[in-house]
Formats: C-alpha cells, structure tokens, sequence
C-alpha cells in the first residue's frame, strides 16, 4: 500500500537487529584498540612470532589464528569461489557462503541453522555464534571462513543480502508451512544447488494465461489452491 | 413535450431571408477558418491559467494527501464528487438532442446539436478527471477495472462505483462516435475548403467523405441507428450515477426517486449549460439567422418541463421523509431547509425550482438576455443541488456522535476552477477546429424550405 | 505485488504501465542482519512477556509487558497481580510512550550560557559531585515517591554525602486522609478502600474511577458489587457527593451536587440519620452520640444547599446498608478542612461497622512520605538562599507547584540545579545539569502500594540512549567524591541494590510472577476516644466572585504528568469527548448570567493568584456557582503537552490551572486545592475546539439504551428507550415520529426490540465450514469510560496520532471510541446538533448511557456492498474484513457504514506523526497504514491469526478465552467480552444472550452487528 510499508516505517525483526548492530558497532570502536592487542597477543603466543602485518588492524588477524583442523576439501574451495562470482545471478554476500556446500554436500538439515523457522513467523537467520559453533573446528583456512571469524571477533553481525522479501502487508508465516509440510524448496528453489543464493523465476499460469512469477500474489494463491489452504484475504492481509 | 411539424420549422425559417446554400457555408466556416481573434487568444490565456492552477493543486494534493481538502469523518465526499455529478449531468444535452429529438424528428434540433454533442464529450471528459481527482490513492486506482490479473483478484459488481465506471466510460465511446459520424460530411467540406494543415487534417479525418448518395444512404441509416442505441443511454448513465446516491443507506439519499429525479435534473443542468454557451457564440459569429431565437425558446420549453419535474422531486423527497416516519429520515431534511446548508438548499431551489418558471412569459423566453441569466443561474443552482445531496446527508446520519461540517478548501475550489477552464478550453478549441454549426443538415432545412417555395420535391437541385 | 509507493507514482506519470510495475519491489540493497549472539529465549518474531510494574501512579499495577526481537511494544495487565488482575488503565497503556518519545535526553546534559549542551556521564559525574562537596549540607534532594528499596537506599546516600536533607514531593498526595486515620485510630496510613462487598456506595467527590487512589481496582470491586447477575436487588447503589458530575459520577445511581467544602458536614448528616433510623454498630452508635449531637441536620441541608429530603432518604438508605463504602474526598473537594473532613467521613465509616470490612487501615508504611509542608519549607530554604544543590528527580515542580509559593524565583536563588528527568518538562529546562534517568521499561526497581503487595519493576528494554537509572546516577556520585561516601552506601549497582532488598525471597520466581503478593490483612483498630470531638464547619474560600473555582485531576492526564503521550491528548475526555486542549465547565444557568456563553466562547477566569483565559463548556453537570477547570495542561516544555506539537514550539497547550491557585495547605499540613472563588468574565472571542463527540443527545435513536431495575426483574422488561423518549418529546407518539408511543405500540416495539437478538443468529454470517463467527459483547451497565480500552486499541493496532488541528477538523482516528449518552435524548435544538450537553445532565437521577463504538462487525455491513474493488469483504469466520492493500480510497464504505467507525488516512499520517525512535513501538503484526487508505476495527485479527496458527498445529479449534481483543483484555470490569459466537458455551456467547438488556446499535437498519450492547440498568435514586 502506501509509502509506509516499503520506507522508513518497516518494522520488521531486521531493523531492530541492525539497530541493536550498530549499539555493539558503537561499544567494539570504543574497544577498537583492546580488540587489536588481543589479537595481536593471542597470534603471538600461538606461532612465538608477531610480524608487522599481523599488527594491522585490518588485515584479517585471522588468518593467523586460523589453521585450526583439517585443510577444507577441494570441493569447499570450488563452492567458495562459485560462491563469490560476480558474474552468476544473485547478489554477491559478504561472505562467500555456498548453500550447495552445506545443505547439499554436507547434508546439513535447513532448521539446523534456520533455528525457528518452524516455530515463528520470521525465518531464523542464523546468528554468528551459530556460524562459530562448528567453524571454530573446520575451514579455518578458508577465506569465507576467515571473514566470519573476522566478525565474531569483532562481534558484529553479518550484513546479508536479503533475497526474498514481502512487503510489511503481507503476513507470510514460515512455521505454518513448515508444519505444513512445505519444503523450503517450494519457494525458494533447489536452495541446495545454489552456491550463490538467487531468486528462482518460477512461473505459474493462472489464471488463464497470465504468468505470475514468485513471490507474488498469483503465485501464492495458485499453491493455497492446489492445496485447498485459505483463500481468505485476512489469512495474509492484516 | 412534443416537436411542432416540419412546416412550422420551415414557417419560422421563412421569417429570416433565406441565404444561398454557399452563403450558410461561408457563415459557418468563417467561424473557424478565420484565424483566432485576440479575444479567443485571451480566453484560452485564462482558461489555461485556471487549468494550470487546477493541475498544481492536484498533483500536491497526490503528494499531500486528500486531507488538503475540507474533508472530515464524517463527510468522505466533497466538492469533488459535487462537481463529478454536476458535469455528467451537463453531458446529457448532447445526446438527448442528437438521439431523442432526432427520433422525434424534432428539426429544430439540427442548428444546435453540434455543439451540444461537442459539450457532451467534454463535459464527460471533465466529469471523467474526478473519479481520479477523488480517490485517495489514484496510483492504484487501475485497481476498479476488470482486467484479468494473476492475483486471481475481481471487482464487486454490486457497488454501485463500477456501475459508474461502465456507464460512464459506455456513454464517452457512444456519444464520441455519434459526434464523429454527424461531423463526417461538414469535414468534407472543410477538407475542400482548406489548404495546408487544415486540409490534410480534414482530409484523413473525413475517411474520403464524397457525399454520395450511397454514402449519405448509409450516412443517415447510421445515425438513426446510433440514437437509437444512444437513447437509453440518456436514461441510463444518470440514473447509475443517482445510483450511487440511492443504493447508500444515508439519509437523504436511499430514495427511489432519485434515478428519475436525477435524469430530469442533468437534462435540465445540460439544456442550461449549451443555452449558456451558445447565446455568446451566436452573437460572437452572429449566426442569428441559422440559430433563431425559435431554437432558444424550444430550448427554453424544455427547461421548464425540466425544472418543474425536478421541482417535483424536491417536493417528493420531503414527503417521503415526513412519509416514512423516520427520524433520521426526517431530521436531515429539516436541516436542509434550516440547519447550517440553509443556503445552499435555498439557492437550490429558488434557481432550479422557481426561477425558470419565468419561462411560462413568451416574453422572457425569446428576451435573449434574460434566458442567459436563466440559464447561468440554473448552472449554479444544478451544482448546489448537487452540494446539497451531497454534503447535507453526509453530515446528519444515523449516530449523532459523528454529526459533522463541511466546507470546501481553496484547494478544491481552485481543482473546480480548474475543471471549468478545462472545459472551457476544448470547447474553444472545438470553435477554431470544426463547424460549430452542421453545415449539411442545416442546408436540409434550408432545401427543404425551397422546396416548399417552389413546390417541387425536396433533393431536385 | 508490485508496489507502485505515491511519490515514485508521480515519477512515473507518463512513463510506461511495465516500468511502473517493476518500481518496488524488494530491493537488493536491503539487508538481513542477525543477531551475533542469540539469545535463546528470543525468536524473532514471537512475542515474550515479561512481569513489571507500572509507575504511573502510586496504585503501582503489575504489568506484563509484550515485547518483540527485545522491544516491549504494549503493556498489558499482569492477571497474577492482586491490584489490577489483568486490567490497565489508560495511562499505564500509554506509558510504553516513555521509552520511545522523541523529546527524550539521550546524553547528560550541562548548562552552557543560556542553554543545555551534551555531555558525558564522567564529566557530568565530575561536576555535580564537585558541586555537593561544595555545598556539602546546603545540597538538598526534591522528589517524587519512588520505591521503597530506591527511597530507603537514597535517605542513606543523603547521609553519605552529607546532604542537608531529601523532600518527597507529590502533588496528589492524601496527606489529609492519613491525618484523619492517624487521629481516629493511631495509625499513620492511608485506609484502603474495598467496595466488592459492598451494597451502599457514597463517594464524596473521591473520583474513585479516574484519579483516585487505585482507579483499575476500584473499578473492577465496583463492577463486582453491582453486577446485575450476581448480585441480587440490582447490588450495590452509588451516590456521589459533589459539585460536578465526572466520569466517576457519571456511574453514580444518584447525584447530590453539593457545595464543595460541605461534604464533612453532609457526612456527618448522613450519619446522624442512619444512626437514628437503627444504622450502624453499637460500639458505633456510643461512639459518635456526642459529636453527631452538635449536628443540626437542617441546617446543614441549607449549608450544603442540598434539600433536607434528600438527606434524609439517602441516610436512611445508609442507615438499613448492610455493608456501606464511604469514600473520603480525593483532590477535587480538598478543601483547607480537608483533614477534619476525611476525618468526618471516616468517622462515618467506623460507626456504620465499615472499617474493617469495606474499608481497612494497613499497618503504616515506613520510609519517606510525600510532604506539602516540607516541600513549602524547603521552598523557603531555597529563597534565602540556604540551598546550595537541589537534585530534582521524579516531580515537575516548577509546573505543579503554584507560582504563588514562589518556587520559580526561589529555584533561580539556587546555584546549581541538577535534573534528573529523562525527558524534558519545565523543571529540567530550569537545571545547571541534566543526568538522565533511565524510563520504568528500561531500569530496576520495585513498589510496595499496601503491606505484603511487593511487586517488582524489571528492565525489558535496553537502554535506548546514554542514560542511567537514578540509583546508578547517585551511586557513581557518591563513588567520585571518594571511597569513604561510596563505603557509606555499599552496593555495586540499582539491580544489586533490589536482588539485596529481595534477599528473602524467591527472585526469580518473583521475577516471573512480577512480585509477591502475600496482602496482609489490615490491623486492628478502635476509636481514639477523643478523636471524635473536632469541629466539623465550612472551610473558607479566598477571595471573591461568583463561582467556587473546582480544580479536578485529569481523567488522562492526571496532575500533568500524563500531558506529554500523545495518545492520553489525543483520547477525548471521558466526560466531554474534548482532547488536546483545556477547558471551563460551567452550568447553562451560569452561562446564560454570564450573557449567554456557547460551548467554545471564551472567558477569562480570574483569582487573587492570577488570571487564565479558556474556553467554556456548558453543561448541566456543574452546579450553577462552580466552574471546574481540570488539572494537566498548560505546559510550555515537551513535543505534546506544548503547542510545539501544534507548531507553536514553547507556547503553552491550554492553561494551567494551578497558576491561580494560591499556595495554602489544609490544617495537616497537607496540600489544599479547592481555595479560591473566581471571577468568570466573558472575552467575546470563540474558539472551535476539537471535540470527538459532536453530541451527548442521541435524539431517541437506539444508540444507547437502558432498563429500569424493576422491570429487569419483573423479567419482561423491555429496552427503555420508548418511555424515555416518548416523555422526552412533547406529546409523544403522533407528535415524536420515530418514537413508538406508551401503550400497545411501545409495548409491541418493545417486544420488537428485544426479539431483535432474536431475529437473527449473528453465528450464522460465516462461511459455511468456518468454526468461528467472532462476536463481541459490550455490558454498557459495567462500562465506567475509563478508556482503557481506547489506548490499548491505539496501541495495540499502531493507530495514528493525528493532533490538535486535524481532531478539530474531525479526522480523529480511533478506531474505538467511546460514546457518552445523556438519556434517551430528544429533539430539542433540531435545528443543529447544539446543544452539545443535553439538559438532563443536570437531574440527580443520574441517565448516564455508556456505550463504547467500534466495528460492529456487521453480518449484513452496508460497507462491503459498496466497495468497488472489494478492499472490505465479508471474511470466512464473519469478520468484516479490511484489506489496507487492496484500498484505492473512494470512501464510499464509510460514507454508507451507519455507525462511522471508518477511519481514513487523509494523509500520511504514518510518516508525518510517528517521529524517531517511535516507530520502535509498532506493532510489527499490525499493517501501517499509508496515505489514501481506509482502516477500522478487525476485532485484532491479528492475535486471532496467531491463535489460530497454535490451534492449527493442534489441529483443534481456538477455545474459549484463548484469544481476545486488546480493548476486552484491558478492561478493569470485564465489560467488554469477546469469542467466539458459533460456540454456544462461550463467554461472549453466553453473555449476549441476555433476554433482556441485550440490543443491537441501531439494530432497525438491521445490519446484523456481531457486537451485541447490554442495555444499562436504572437502579434508580436509594431509598431508605
């Protein structure tokens, strides 16, 4: 509807995220410095040698404490540059993470990370600890990873790119069509092929003839039909 | 009331000197031929300030918000759709002249139809600006059409808006193609009267008009046709506009009366409106010997048949409350009269329902000045009656607690301003562009009247 | 759906419809940020509820507040809370506004030539304790009441820093009262009143349902006592004693508009006849023999200008009460006798057996009290200039004091000014230093309102800005003037300081629980012997003129501290419907002296103190020689309560009252505020004011609707509205069309009317296979007006705020609002809809109808046929559905909905009036609605989705009680129900099924209303 809903006036979990972001962006500059040493420290205890480019703060002070487990396999690294290639569809992320590399390869399951999906409204997007839990053990020498790490230090969230987004006028919930069975593949495509995340142009044609590309309007009713679910317009719109 | 024979038409042409069939050409094309005069140049000067003025207001008020406007909880409908109603009312003239009276084989009707039909269009175009005008978020406004779309989404056929919409967009196509066929022949003539750009625009707008007698054939066969689909139409769209009135449950609008009340009233405001606009224009090109005042006093007639059935209706209206036995019914209609529109309802009927009951003098009626002033003040009077529909049913409803009041904003004075100068400036447009007279059917009369003459059959020439 | 926003619109004219089309939709650049550390009891997008306490006023109500992704975005009623059970009252709803309002201090501030400049905590900290080592004992704390813990904590750390002393300071606070119990029974403390139980009720003024001392209580007891199903006879009866018929009053049986200042001596009165007609106990009866001898009973009938048979009666009637509530006068009636008076009636009180059953006196309470005198003597300090620091914290002097004690110029005598207000009011903008302190949601603390009640205020927000809680403030002053101060108040921290006071507890299930509530019952108490010899007379006014100045509390706005959350300006006075501005209430015989005032002309009030100008109401509420102007406005500081708001930055919104009072207090020492005569004069000037009910007269349109108590009983009674109106019009019948005449017609349409419930089954406008058809019930006989129900609704449905100028245009937008009717009205003033006030207003027998007005839901809506794109539809489960998105805004809906409870945007009020960080607060389940949009009432579709998505995971359907609306859960009376209609066991099902009372808003047009009204009961006047 009017202006409100796209602009400055969404109230969606998000924009309290990025403010509560920006609190802890404000309190990290205020430690900036102890932040550093640390860093500095903790590499220097680890390998007994600090050179001066680990010193700078924004070289990644990572990649120094990184090689922790195992090197990644080939594959990781083909899916990590598949993941940060400008040129297939889809923004590129700040951090190279492939969906093909964890929900395909490793078989991981998508409310493992996406805590909550099947309980709220709002998919969970997982936070950076969640990332940490199994990345303090594998990838370290990852770039991608090495990011990550990057932000957990600096314990600042990371800033995705949104893909999929509805207008604040409609009230999609995630959980009912989880519990309902719906795979997140429905709307979101063969997520476990992607190494990039993009929007899939699924097409449906209904009503006669009119193409409606997903996520919009024609391309929800047109599933809520097949599966005899509400039609009522206040099931979305309130 | 019914048209006086052919002969009594021809008895009154007779009067003036019966020019030769080019002269009737030279007078009507020297309207339009000539180049535009400083006074033309200087009325499309203001018109296109008034208009300028109106767009301004319009598009700050899509950035603004309707609140611009004098609207309050609970009046949702203001000037706007006051003056929607008003110019619909106005497109009525043309198409009852051109249909009905052309059925009725009302003659005198010829002299004037082209302009009425051209008031028509434009009217109906303006009326056509409020729909937009009035709605608050005309950036979805595509959303009252009927259109296919893939969210599966329809409109509701029960509201008596998309009655609206259909009706009035049916009645622009249909008087717009009338208008265009009647204009057919006299663009031929123009095309070879003309050089240059006129001739090339003449030219292709004619569709290679030769004025045979096959083409004239179908010509007529055409035109009877298209009044005949037209006619109902008269009916029609302002009884769908009253609709949106009468289908509503406030008081002072669910009247049955109201389709009937309303049709008498546009034919009413409409007959003004071309009467207004037509005593200047003859006098401009002084075309008194085709536009005779016998035109004017017919014209005349009809406003009084008018007036007193919308005067009837007023009258009615007020019995059906007292009738009913409501008491909201009946409060709203005391307020009317005496409540804070007292004014406006006073207007309303003394120049709807009282003054052109001055018609019954045959003196007043062929006095051309008089029936200008008539005519004007009934203007006025038809868009307070529309005010007063409007505003004061709006403000007196069923709950007491959201009693309101309404005033218009200069913002939407200067849109209703706006909206006049639009008008005004096609028709002028209209005056420099095409015979405001049609040429061909009045050189009929004026056969015809030779044939009376000379006694031989009409078409011998 | 691609959105096409209206300023990208006009971009767009021209350019082509497959451009348009693509404009708006997501855009990449739009980010998605998680949490870095989740906590885990957080999912976005649930909802989670934490136990607080309100602190808006001393009644300290438990809340629970709803917050969303770590923000609280409404306050509700905690039901585990013995105080409000559930309910919230208006202001404690609007409260949730103090955390998100836009003037807010978001850093220390110091003063810098002329005005206040930011600063940070350690130089402002540097500063001011720099400023107490200087001043040492000339440093001197001024404030409100705050909770036990803090204000025990702050006594020791005036110690510490060797302070000269701290004033609690509370306007409102009833001194007088506890100086009364303190003479008759030894105990220093406020009674508290318990009217659950009671059958007579008679308040002298006390306003116990707005600004009493525990308004969402009390108004739940008094619902209790009178309900109609439970109680028999109808329950309890209310008498109300005083000048002017407020909200309260509003409620009352019967209306004895007295002379102020007489009510001590009508108690004593009232008294004398009960205990003559065998009331009373016999302990009771030997008691007060003496005093009540000196009583002549005529002679105070004259006094207080009541005539003798009303005494009479009503004592009698107090006389056979089983079990009478006396309430003492509140600050209204606080007269310089106020003391003896409190006195008298609590005298009343014990001799009728009261005390100990309705009425009981808590152990007193330890810890500092609010004190008149003091704060008036510390005033006087300050103007010799023998204060060097004055901390004020929690109070807003400099506005509530009256300038007549002098406390502005006194306050420029101090040196240095410390504030420690957390947003600005005409205190703080006085101040040196601003140290912000944190707002209720966002600090530590807790309340005791009566023994064994403790109840505890937790932090649901994070701190928004560079504030701290006041505790923490003073606790890092004392650690900066050196470790022997700090070691003097050993604690590390507000939160630590509580967990301490807390020590025997459970606390963290009393966190859970909001606190621990163990009442203890009141103590033993027995008359002072001496106590009841006291001389009972008249109090003296000041000055001259013709009226009695009567200065009430704000039903909103309290003593002003509400002034500054839009949504208690923008919600209509509960009696007048007026918002945003102040006002005079006189009676029309008093206009017609003054030479025939209108409602909206002008006139200028002047006392000894001063002279203010306002516009007058006139209604027949008032006694004809007292003008009542309330407490609240006429503030100079603030976005809201200023004309800042208004676009007239530091001009004052209305007037303040207290500037003609002058500073005297009653004989406790205790604050006074009814004290001055006035002089009214008329201006000549009229102002339009923004009023939300054009008219208290419902003409004889079933609006709102009564039944006499005896035909209720007599079973087929039917809807009242006949008789009324057919009186109220002259010649009824033939002459009174639409009023159906006395006799067979009234008889028949009588039948009609509640066959009407009958007539159609509200269950049945729903889809077929819908298990729902939500209805709603509204008890219009348990309705007090508080409107609670109206803030929640604002809040809860992200409702604008539209201000002054656009509600004086009537484009108010609340989607429930509450209607006020004066009797069954009539068609007096056809003419217009003046006058606004009804006459029979003025009757003692008070005809009150309260009837609250929102989507009626209809099964038939006049509104759905019309819509042309079918923005509003008939949804499956009967709801009248709105679809915000869908709206193009040709109105035509609201034009044909006869209850106008349409709404629309007429601009784009969601941008223009939700200033940062406001928008916080959204309800993010909620659309916000653009510019151009129809909105209304959906019954909080919204919690019914999210009810049903639990019930669907179930798959079972929504139960009873399991889903509710925002306006029935934040009633105190329960008179609002809500459910589900298809389920005849229901509550709302149930309850709507009255044979009687119940009866549909305008129900001849018969549209079907899912909103079924209970017609309010007529008890009549109490008889003996």
């Amino acid at each position: 509807m009017g202006p409100s809903i796209g602009g400055r006036f969404r109230v969606s979990p998000n924009e309290f995220m990025f403010r509560k972001a920006s609190h802890l962006l404000a309190r990290v500059r205020r430690r900036a410095v102890e932040v550093v040493l640390a860093a500095v420290i903790a590499a220097g205890l680890v390998f007994g040698l600090a050179t001066p480019e680990r010193v700078d703060a924004q070289a990644p002070a990572a990649p120094a404490a990184a090689p922790a487990g195992p090197r990644s396999s080939q594959k990781a690294y083909d899916a990590q540059t598949a993941a940060s290639d400008p040129s297939t569809p889809g923004p590129v992320q700040p951090i190279p993470f492939s969906h093909a590399l964890h929900a395909g390869e490793y078989k991981i399951e998508c409310l493992y990370c996406h805590t909550g999906t099947d309980k709220s409204r709002a998919a969970g997007v997982p936070s950076v600890e969640l990332c940490m839990g199994c990345h303090t053990h594998f990838g370290g020498d990852m770039e991608g990873v090495q990011t990550l790490k990057k932000y957990w230090d600096e314990q600042l969230p990371v800033p995705w790119n949104q893909i999929y987004r509805l207008p604040e006028h409609v009230k999609f919930r995630h959980n009912r069509h989880v519990s309902a069975g719906v795979d997140c593949q429905r709307c979101h495509g063969p997520i476990e092929t992607m190494d990039k995340v993009y929007m899939t142009k699924d097409t449906i044609w209904w009503p006669w003839l009119l193409p409606s590309t997903k996520p919009e309007m024609g391309w929800c009713i047109n599933c809520h039909r097949e599966n005899q679910a509400s039609q009522d317009c206040l099931t979305c719109h309130y | 009331m019914t048209p006086p024979p052919g002969e009594s038409i021809a008895a009154m042409i007779r009067q003036t000197p019966v020019p030769p069939d080019s002269q009737t050409n030279r007078d009507v094309m020297n309207i339009f031929m000539t180049t535009p005069g400083l006074g033309w140049l200087l009325l499309v000067g203001i018109c296109l300030g008034g208009l300028g003025g109106g767009a301004a207001v319009w598009i700050y008020q899509i950035y603004k918000g309707l609140g611009i406007a004098g609207y309050s909880h609970p009046i949702f409908w203001g000037a706007y759709i006051v003056t929607f109603v008003f110019w619909v009312g106005i497109a009525h003239a043309g198409t009852l002249i051109s249909a009905i009276l052309f059925l009725f084989r009302a003659r005198w009707r010829n002299a004037i139809n082209r302009s009425a039909e051209a008031m028509t269009i434009f009217a109906v175009f303006t009326a056509q600006l409020f729909l937009g005008i009035h709605v608050g978020r005309i950036w979805k406004a595509y959303f009252i059409l009927p259109y296919p779309n893939q969210r599966a989404l329809w409109v509701n056929f029960k509201s008596p808006l998309l009655w609206d919409t259909f009706a009035i967009s049916t009645y622009t196509l249909t008087s717009l193609i009338f208008f265009y066929v009647g204009l057919l022949p006299d663009l031929a003539i123009a095309r070879d009267r003309t050089t240059g750009w006129r001739k090339a625009l003449y030219g292709s707008l004619a569709l290679g008009w030769q004025g045979t007698s096959r083409q004239w054939k179908s010509h007529n066969r055409t035109v009877l046709h298209l009044s005949g689909l037209a006619t109902p139409l008269v009916l029609s769209v302002h009884s769908v506009v009253s609709w949106d009135f009468a289908m509503a449950i406030v008081p002072g609008w669910h009247a049955t009366i109201f389709a009937p009340y309303f049709v008498a009233g546009a034919i009413f405001s409409g007959f003004a409106m071309v009467l207004t606009v037509m005593i200047p224009v003859r006098r401009i090109f002084s075309l008194e010997h085709i536009l005779t005042n016998y035109h004017f006093e017919n014209m005349c007639r009809f406003l009084l048949l008018t007036s007193t059935i919308v005067t009837y209706a007023y009258f009615i209206e007020y019995f059906i409350a007292w009738y009913s036995g409501v008491e909201a019914e009946k409060t709203a209609f005391y307020l009317r009269l005496f409540g804070p529109y007292w004014l406006s309802t006073w207007i309303m009927i003394v120049c709807n329902g009282v003054i052109p009951q001055l018609f019954w003098f045959k003196k007043l009626r062929t006095h051309i000045p008089t029936v200008f002033v008539i005519s004007t003040l009934i203007n006025v009077g038809m868009w307070f009656e529309r005010y007063v529909i409007i505003i004061t049913g709006l403000s007196r409803e069923f709950n007491p607690a959201v009693w309101g009041h309404y005033t218009p904003t200069w913002y939407e004075l200067m849109i209703v301003a706006g909206s006049f100068s639009f008008f005004s400036i096609l028709f002028l447009i209209f005056l420099k562009l095409f015979p405001v007279i049609p040429i061909s059917e009045v050189k009929e009369l004026v056969i015809h009247e030779r044939a009376h003459a000379s006694g031989q059959p009409a078409g011998a020439h | 759906m691609p959105e096409i926003h209206r300023r990208e619109f006009l971009k767009l004219v021209g350019a082509s419809a497959g451009a348009a089309a693509t404009v708006g939709c997501s855009d990449p650049v739009s980010k998605l940020i998680p949490y870095v550390i989740q906590p885990e009891v957080i999912v976005p997008g649930i909802a989670n509820y934490y136990a607080s306490t309100c602190q808006e006023c001393s009644a300290a109500c438990g809340l629970l507040v709803k917050t969303r992704e770590g923000r609280p975005i409404k306050l509700e009623g905690n039901p585990e809370h013995p105080i409000n059970q559930g309910a919230l009252c208006a202001r404690g709803q609007a409260s949730i506004g103090r955390s998100y309002h836009p003037d807010r201090y978001k850093t220390p501030m110091k003063r810098v030539g002329d005005k206040l400049e930011p600063t940070t905590w350690d130089d402002a900290i540097a500063i001011l304790s720099g400023e107490i080592k200087r001043a040492g004992n000339r440093t001197w704390m001024l404030g409100g009441q705050t909770g036990p813990t803090a204000s025990a904590w702050i006594d020791k750390w005036v110690e510490a820093v060797g302070a000269g002393g701290r004033v609690v300071y509370e306007p409102f606070a009833p001194e007088a009262l506890r100086e009364a119990t303190q003479a008759l029974f030894g105990v220093a403390s406020e009674p508290v009143f318990d009217l659950s139980g009671s059958d007579l009720i008679i308040d002298f003024g006390s306003d116990f349902l707005e600004s009493g001392p525990s308004p969402t209580e009390h108004a739940r007891q008094f619902a209790e006592a009178r309900d109609i199903a439970k109680r028999e006879r109808g329950g309890a009866r209310f008498v109300y004693i005083g000048p002017r018929l407020s909200m309260t009053a509003s409620n009352a049986d019967e209306w004895v508009a007295a002379k102020p200042g007489s009510e001590g001596l009508l108690a004593l009165a009232l008294l004398k006849v009960a205990i003559g007609a065998g009331g009373g106990t016999q302990a009771g009866r030997d008691g007060v023999a003496a005093p009540l001898a000196k009583i002549d009973i005529a002679a105070v009938a004259k006094q207080a200008d009541v005539p003798l048979a009303t005494i009479e009666r009503i004592g009698k009637a107090l006389g056979a009460a089983k079990s009478p509530v006396l309430l003492p006068p509140g600050v209204a009636l606080a007269s310089r006798r106020a003391a003896a008076t409190a006195r008298a009636v609590m005298l009343a009180n014990w001799a009728l057996g009261a005390v100990g059953k309705g009425v009981s006196i808590p152990a007193p309470r330890d810890g500092k009290l609010p004190s008149y005198h003091q704060t008036l003597a510390l005033v006087d300090a300050m103007k010799q200039g023998s204060v060097g620091v004055l901390l004020v914290h929690g109070s807003n002097p400099v506005y509530s004091l009256p300038p007549s004690t002098g406390f502005s110029e006194a306050l420029a005598k101090v040196p240095f000014v410390v504030s420690l207000a957390s947003m600005p009011d005409e205190s703080s903008e006085r101040a040196n230093l601003v140290l912000p302190d944190h707002t209720p949601l966002e600090s530590w603390g807790d309340a005791e309102p009566r023994p064994g009640i403790r109840s505890l205020v937790q932090p649901t927000l994070r701190p928004i800005y560079d504030t701290r809680a006041l505790v923490d403030t003073l606790l890092d002053v004392a650690r900066a003037m050196g470790a022997d101060v700090a070691a003097k108040v050993p604690t590390d921290s507000f939160r630590a300081l509580v967990e301490q006071a807390w020590a025997g507890t459970d606390f963290h299930a009393a966190l859970a629980k909001g606190g621990v509530f163990a009442a203890q019952p009141g103590v033993e108490v027995t008359l002072v012997g001496s106590a009841v010899d006291f001389e009972m007379a008249e109090p003296a006014l000041e000055g001259d003129g013709d009226f009695t100045l009567l200065t009430s509390p704000g039903a909103l706005l309290y003593d002003g501290r509400g002034a500054n959350l839009a949504w208690l300006q923008e919600t209509p006075d509960p009696v007048t419907k007026i918002t945003w501005v102040s006002f005079a209430e006189i009676s029309p015989r008093a206009a017609e002296k003054l030479g025939g005032l209108v409602f909206g002309d002008v006139v200028e009030v002047e006392t000894k103190a001063g002279k203010l100008s306002l516009p007058v109401v006139v209604r027949g509420g008032v006694r004809d020689d007292v003008i009542a102007i309330a407490i609240g406005q006429g503030h100079t500081v603030g976005l809201w309560s200023s004309g800042t708001d208004s676009g007239h930055p530091g001009e004052a919104r209305g007037v303040n009252v207290i500037d003609v009072l002058p500073a005297l207090t009653d004989e406790s020492g205790g604050r006074a505020w009814l004290l001055t005569k006035a002089k009214v004069t008329n201006t000549g000037r009229h102002e339009k004011l923004p009023i939300c009910q054009d008219s208290q007269n419902q003409r004889g349109r079933r609006l709102g609707l009564a039944v006499p108590l005896a035909e209720l009983a007599a079973g087929d009674a039917h809807v009242e509205a006949e008789h009324g109106a057919a009186d109220a019009v002259p010649g009824a019948g033939e002459s009174a069309p639409g009023y159906p005449a006395h006799g067979e017609a009234a008889h028949g349409e009588a039948h009609g009317s509640h066959e009407m419930i009958k007539a159609f089954d509200a269950s049945m406008d729903r889809a077929p296979d819908s298990p729902y058809r939500w209805g709603m019930t509204i008890d219009s006989d348990k309705c007090t007006g508080c409107s609670a129900c109206v803030v929640a609704c604002y809040i809860e449905n992200n409702i604008s705020i539209v201000g002054e100028e656009q509600v004086r245009r009537g484009r108010h937008m609340a989607w429930l609002r509450i209607e006020r009717w004066v009797g069954d009205g009539n068609l007096e003033g056809g003419q217009d809809r003046l006058p606004i006030f009804p006459d029979a207003e003025s009757s003692s027998t008070v005809d009150i109808r309260i009837a609250p007005m929102l989507c009626q839901q209809c099964g038939a809506a006049p509104c759905e046929a019309v819509c042309p794109v079918i923005a509003t539809y008939h949804a499956d489960d009967g709801l009248n559905g709105m679809i915000y998105n869908r709206c193009i805004g040709t109105r035509y809906c609201a034009n044909n909905c006869p209850y106008k409870v349409r709404k629309y945007n007429w601009f784009d009020f969601a941008l223009e009036r939700w200033p940062d960080p406001m928008y916080l607060m959204a309800n993010p389940d909620v659309t916000v609605r653009g510019q151009g949009v129809m909105e209304k009432c959906t019954f909080c579709v919204q919690r019914v989705a999210s009810a049903r998505q639990i019930a669907k995971n179930e798959n079972r359907v929504i139960r009873d009680g399991e889903v509710t609306t925002a306006c029935a859960q934040s009633c105190p009376t329960h008179a609002i129900q809500f459910g589900n209609l298809v389920d005849k066991t229901s509550a709302v099902a149930k309850a709507g099924s009255e044979p009687v009372r119940g009866y549909h808003s305008l129900e001849e047009l018969n549209t079907r209303p899912a909103v079924t009204l209970l017609a309010k009961v007529q008890r009549g006047t109490v008889e003996g």
